[in-house]
């Protein structure tokens, strides 16, 4: 029986990074791989149980959200750490999953670049992934509940086909599931969640063009 | 006012850009992170609801991002590994959400989102001992996207140690502008 790893990046232990390792657990785990999803966070500090398992395993899966175009900080201080523990690195093959709030693929994919420069400098073999936006509005909802839900249910499913061979999984496969609606779709998409997020505020009782917060500490 | 935001982990770039601005009357606030504590962004929505507009968690940011608030030009020094920003500057970067514009905006028929406090322009200098061409333009790739996402101005600067004095003349001569 193969094993493989699903690290969780995400801070969060509900959400669409957490259904995505889930929908990899339930794929992989009937398939003859014995498979542990393990979260960063509850880990920062000590690292060894997740170094433990990677060092176990054929296959790694890193799913967690895009923060500001690429995975959150505290990847790049697991890449790091791993870096300094090399000896728990032999080989295995390495997938990446992000997904991120904008529809489009080319802003989260700077995320799966870096676990591909990652794993060619410390005896990994990337072999691909997914990139998946529109996971804020998600939420942790199943795939289908997305615009593109069909689209991405086939192209994640054909993703998870790839991890189950170890084989490369192609950068075509998210790029056909991305969402492609008119440019006008988007422009009212805008003004709608901007209506949702004023009226958030003044739900709060804060204005639209309040004082930030930052400007009354004091603190600098 | 230009605030310049350094990670000196094994590099002095952004020391010697701010020296080299003040001597041409610049005004910069420059900020190291060497001492700096700053925690992770746990997603846990606080500064949506709570503490709208701040993070809810009590750490160097505190000190940081009102800084960040109040400049024009931002410019982060970062190593770069694996074409990224640095664990310590992806930190800061992370939290900026919160005194990001909440909004979406629409341009070049696509979303984008909108500035932090009242940047206008961003730039991220990247610094290597030695540059591999897939790491330049995995790096050139993400603040690219960086500069989209935030629909300001900006642009991205690769040192090392061949091209650094070049590169502190034209970036001041740049920032001066």
């Amino acid at each position: 029986m193969k094993k493989v790893v699903i690290i969780n990046l995400s801070p969060r232990k509900k959400g669409t990074s957490m259904m995505l390792a889930n929908r990899c657990r339930e794929f992989l785990s009937v398939r003859d791989y014995q498979v542990e999803i393990l979260h960063l966070y509850p880990n920062l500090k000590n690292l060894s149980a997740l170094m433990a398992a990677i060092n176990e395993v054929q296959s790694i899966i890193m799913v967690g959200p895009c923060y500001i175009n690429t995975y959150p900080a505290d990847t790049v201080y697991l890449l790091e750490e791993l870096e300094k523990n090399r000896d728990v690195l032999h080989g295995q093959d390495l997938y990446g999953i992000i997904q991120g709030g904008m529809p489009y693929v080319h802003t989260h994919e700077s995320g799966l670049k870096m676990l591909e420069l990652f794993a060619g400098e410390n005896d990994l073999s990337f072999k691909g992934g997914f990139v998946i936006g529109m996971g804020a509005m998600l939420n942790g909802q199943p795939l289908d509940k997305l615009l593109n839900g069909k689209k991405a249910e086939r192209g994640f499913q054909h993703f998870l086909e790839n991890v189950v061979k170890q084989e490369n999984s192609s950068s075509e496969l998210y790029y056909q599931a991305q969402l492609k609606m008119p440019g006008m779709v988007y422009y009212l998409m805008a003004k709608m969640m901007n209506r949702k997020i004023d009226k958030e505020r003044r739900g709060k009782g804060i204005g639209d063009q309040v004082k930030r917060p930052y400007d009354d500490t004091g603190i600098n | 006012m230009i605030t310049i935001l350094s990670d000196h982990t094994r590099q002095e770039v952004g020391e010697r850009l701010d020296k080299k601005l003040r001597e041409q009357k610049i005004a910069t606030e420059f900020i190291s992170l060497t001492d700096m504590n700053v925690g992770p962004c746990y997603s846990c929505g606080g500064c949506t609801d709570k503490t709208y507009g701040q993070c809810i968690h009590r750490d160097d940011g505190d000190i940081i991002l009102p800084k960040l608030m109040r400049t024009d030009v931002l410019v982060m020094v970062t190593p770069v590994k694996w074409g990224s920003y640095s664990f310590k500057t992806k930190r800061v970067f992370d939290k900026c959400a919160v005194i990001g514009d909440r909004h979406y905006y629409y341009k070049n028929r696509e979303l984008v989102k909108g500035k932090i406090g009242r940047v206008h322009t961003f730039v991220a200098i990247g610094v290597k001992d030695q540059w591999q061409n897939d790491e330049k333009s995995a790096f050139e790739n993400l603040v690219a996207e960086n500069i989209k996402i935030m629909n300001i101005k900006g642009r991205v600067h690769l040192v090392d140690d061949s091209n650094i004095s070049v590169f502190l003349d034209s970036a001041a001569e740049d920032l001066n502008q």
